[in-house]
C-alpha cells in the first residue's frame, strides 16, 4: 500500500499555543479519510500544513514523497477546498469554473456542469452576493470536478442544506468508486459522514488521539443499557468510557465485548447497543481531556 | 460569456504555470481593464465640457494662457492610485484563492508581476496615443490638455516612458504594501507606516541640519526630467523584491 502522506513529529506553534502537537501519521492512497475534531482542535492548521499553505515549526511532512512547501509538482496534484475560501471580489461563479481547469489536469467539465445544475448554482451571480450555501457549493463542485489525486475538504458545507449535503456525499462516493483517489474530509458532522469514511483521524488540542480504521473503530465500544444496579454489576471493573443515568436506568459505554460477555449481559437482562462514531469520538475526546488535565 | 465549459487544459510547464496566473488575474477583465478605461473616458468627457465652456466664453478661440494653465492638469492622477488598489486586491484576495488552486507562492508572485507589467504597458501605450492625438488636434480642437500634461514630458517617447514608470511604481508599491498586510495584517501596516513616517522625518531633518537641500535639488537637476523618473524604477524594483520576499513566507488566512 502506497502512502500519499507521511507526517512525522509535526508541530506548529502559534506563540505558546501548539495548534498541531507532535503529530505522526500516514495517509494511504485511494482511501477516504475523516479528519475529525472539535472547533479549534487543529484540523484546518493541519490541512494548511499538508498543502504547503502554512509552515511547520518542527517535524517533517512528505506528500507524494516530497515536501509540499512551494513544490509545484506536489501542489498541482492537490485540491484544497476550504470552508471560508475567499474569491476575487469581482468574480462570478462562472469565472471560478472557467479558471479551475487551468490548474487541475484532471478537471472534468461535464461533471462540473452536472454538479452546477444539481446544486442549482447561479453562474452569473457575483460570489459576494451569493448565500453562504451557494458559496460552499462552488467549493464542493471544484473539489469534486478537479479530481485531484489528493483532495482536501475542510468543512466544505457550511450553509448547505441537508439535501445539498446528501448530494455531496452521494456524488463523492459515486465518483470515488469510479475514479479512486485520496480524500481527506474534515468535519464535525461526524454521523453524517460516518458511512463514507474508511479511516478516521481524530485531532484534539493539536494531538492525533485516534488513528484507526473506521470499521474497527465502530466496533470498538458497546453501550450496556438496563437497570442501574444490573449495569453496574455487569460493568464491574471494566473501563467506563461514558455513563448516563436516568432514574433507576443506566447506559454505560465500555470497550468491545466478546461473545461470552455478550451472552452474560443478555442473561443479566441487559441490552447491548452499538455506539455511533460520533458518540464514540465525543467520549474518547472527553477522556483525553481528562488525561491532559491530570498530566 | 456564459459558457460554462472552460478552455482546454494548459500543460503545466514552469512557464505555463506563470501564464496561468496571469490568465487568472485577467479572467474577469472588468476591474482591471474595462472599468479604468470607462472612468478615464468619463473624466475626459467632463474635462471636454469644461474646456468647451472656456473655449466658448473666450469667444470661440483657444486662449494661449488657458492652454498654458491646462498643462498642469491632474485629471489622470486617479488612475495611478486606482492601480494601487488593483495590486492590493491581487495580493490580498487573489493570493489565497490561487493557493487553493495549488499555485506556489513563487509562481503566483511572478505571474502577478507579469500581469502588472502587461497592464502598465497597455495603459501607458493607450495614454501615450491619446496624448499624441491631443497634440495633433491642438487639444481636441479647443485647446484642452489632459494626456499631454507637463509632468508626462513633451514628446511621445518621453510620455511612454514616464507613464510606464509611474504605472509600474504604483503597481509594485501597492503589491508590496499589500504583502505586508497579507503577512502581518493591520499590525504590520501600522508598524510600516510609522516607520516610513519616522524615516521621512529623519531624512528631512538630516538634509536640513546638514544644510544639504541644495545638493538634493542638484541631484534632481543633474538627473534631469527623464532621469528623475528613471530613478523611480529603483524604488519600484526595491518594492518588487520586497513584495516577493514577504509573500514567499505568507500564509493565507481568513
Amino acid at each position: 500500500m502506497t502512502n500519499v502522506i507521511e507526517v512525522s513529529d509535526l508541530t506548529k506553534n502559534f506563540g505558546s499555543l501548539a495548534a498541531v502537537n507532535s503529530a505522526t501519521f500516514t495517509v494511504s492512497e485511494n482511501k477516504i479519510y475523516g479528519l475529525l475534531g472539535r472547533n479549534g482542535a487543529g484540523k484546518t492548521t493541519l490541512m494548511q500544513l499538508l498543502t504547503g499553505q502554512d509552515f511547520a515549526s518542527s517535524g517533517t511532512i512528505r506528500v507524494f514523497g516530497e515536501s509540499p512547501v512551494e513544490n509545484a509538482h506536489v501542489l498541482e496534484r492537490i485540491s484544497f477546498i476550504k470552508e471560508s475560501q475567499r474569491y476575487p471580489d469581482d468574480f462570478r461563479a462562472k469565472h471560478v469554473f472557467r479558471t479551475a481547469p487551468w490548474f487541475f489536469a484532471n478537471w472534468d467539465a461535464d461533471f462540473a456542469s452536472q454538479l452546477i445544475e444539481e446544486f442549482r448554482l447561479p453562474l452569473d451571480r457575483r460570489i459576494k452576493k451569493m448565500s453562504r450555501g451557494q458559496v460552499s457549493a462552488i467549493g464542493v463542485v471544484v473539489g469534486l470536478a478537479s479530481r485531484a489525486p489528493l483532495t482536501f475538504f475542510d468543512e466544505p458545507y457550511l450553509g448547505l442544506d441537508a439535501v445539498a449535503r446528501q448530494l455531496f456525499y452521494d456524488r463523492l462516493l459515486e465518483d470515488y468508486a469510479q475514479r479512486p483517489r485520496t480524500v481527506i474530509l474534515s468535519t464535525h458532522l461526524i454521523d453524517e459522514v460516518a458511512n463514507l469514511l474508511e479511516h478516521v483521524l481524530v485531532i484534539d488540542q493539536g494531538r492525533i488521539i485516534i488513528d484507526e480504521d473506521a470499521e474497527s473503530l465502530r466496533g470498538s465500544a458497546t453501550a450496556v443499557v438496563g437497570t442501574a444496579s444490573a449495569v453496574d454489576a455487569f460493568v464491574g471493573t471494566r473501563e467506563v468510557l461514558h455513563r448516563d443515568a436516568i432514574g433507576g436506568l443506566a447506559s454505560v459505554t465500555i470497550a468491545r465485548l466478546d461473545r461470552a460477555e455478550r451472552e452474560a449481559a443478555a442473561t443479566a437482562g441487559l441490552e447491548l447497543s452499538a455506539v455511533s462514531l460520533q458518540q464514540l469520538i465525543i467520549r474518547r475526546t472527553n477522556t483525553s481531556e481528562k488525561e491532559f488535565q491530570s498530566a | 460569456m456564459s459558457t460554462v465549459l472552460p478552455a482546454p487544459f494548459t500543460p503545466a510547464t514552469p512557464v505555463g504555470r506563470i501564464i496561468n496566473v496571469v490568465r487568472l488575474h485577467l479572467a474577469n477583465p472588468w476591474t482591471t481593464i474595462f472599468m479604468p478605461w470607462i472612468v478615464l473616458f468619463a473624466v475626459f468627457l467632463a474635462n471636454l465640457a469644461i474646456w468647451w465652456i472656456i473655449y466658448t466664453a473666450a469667444g470661440g478661440a483657444t486662449d494661449p494662457e488657458v492652454t498654458e494653465g491646462l498643462q498642469y492638469s491632474g485629471a489622470t492622477s486617479w488612475i495611478f492610485v486606482y492601480m494601487i488598489v488593483v495590486a492590493a486586491q491581487a495580493m490580498s484576495v487573489t493570493f489565497p484563492f490561487a493557493l487553493g488552486f495549488g499555485v506556489t507562492r513563487r509562481d503566483f508572485y511572478l505571474g502577478s508581476a507579469v500581469t502588472f507589467v502587461l497592464l502598465s504597458a497597455m495603459y501607458s501605450i493607450g495614454m501615450t496615443v491619446l496624448s499624441v492625438v491631443e497634440d495633433a488636434t491642438n487639444g481636441w480642437g479647443i485647446g484642452g490638455r489632459m494626456f499631454s500634461a507637463v509632468y508626462f514630458g513633451d514628446s511621445w517617447p518621453q510620455r511612454l516612458f514616464i507613464y510606464f514608470a509611474i504605472f509600474l511604481f504604483f503597481f509594485f508599491v501597492g503589491a508590496a504594501i499589500a504583502s505586508i498586510w497579507v503577512r502581518w495584517r493591520a499590525t504590520g501596516l501600522t508598524v510600516f507606516f510609522i516607520a516610513l513616517g519616522a524615516l521621512a522625518v529623519a531624512g528631512v531633518a538630516l538634509v536640513t541640519f546638514t544644510a544639504n537641500w541644495a545638493s538634493v535639488g542638484g541631484f534632481f537637476l543633474r538627473a534631469g526630467f527623464i532621469g528623475s523618473f528613471a530613478w523611480s524604477l529603483v524604488l519600484t524594483a526595491l518594492a518588487a523584491v520586497t513584495g516577493f520576499v514577504l509573500l514567499r513566507r505568507a500564509t493565507p488566512r481568513n
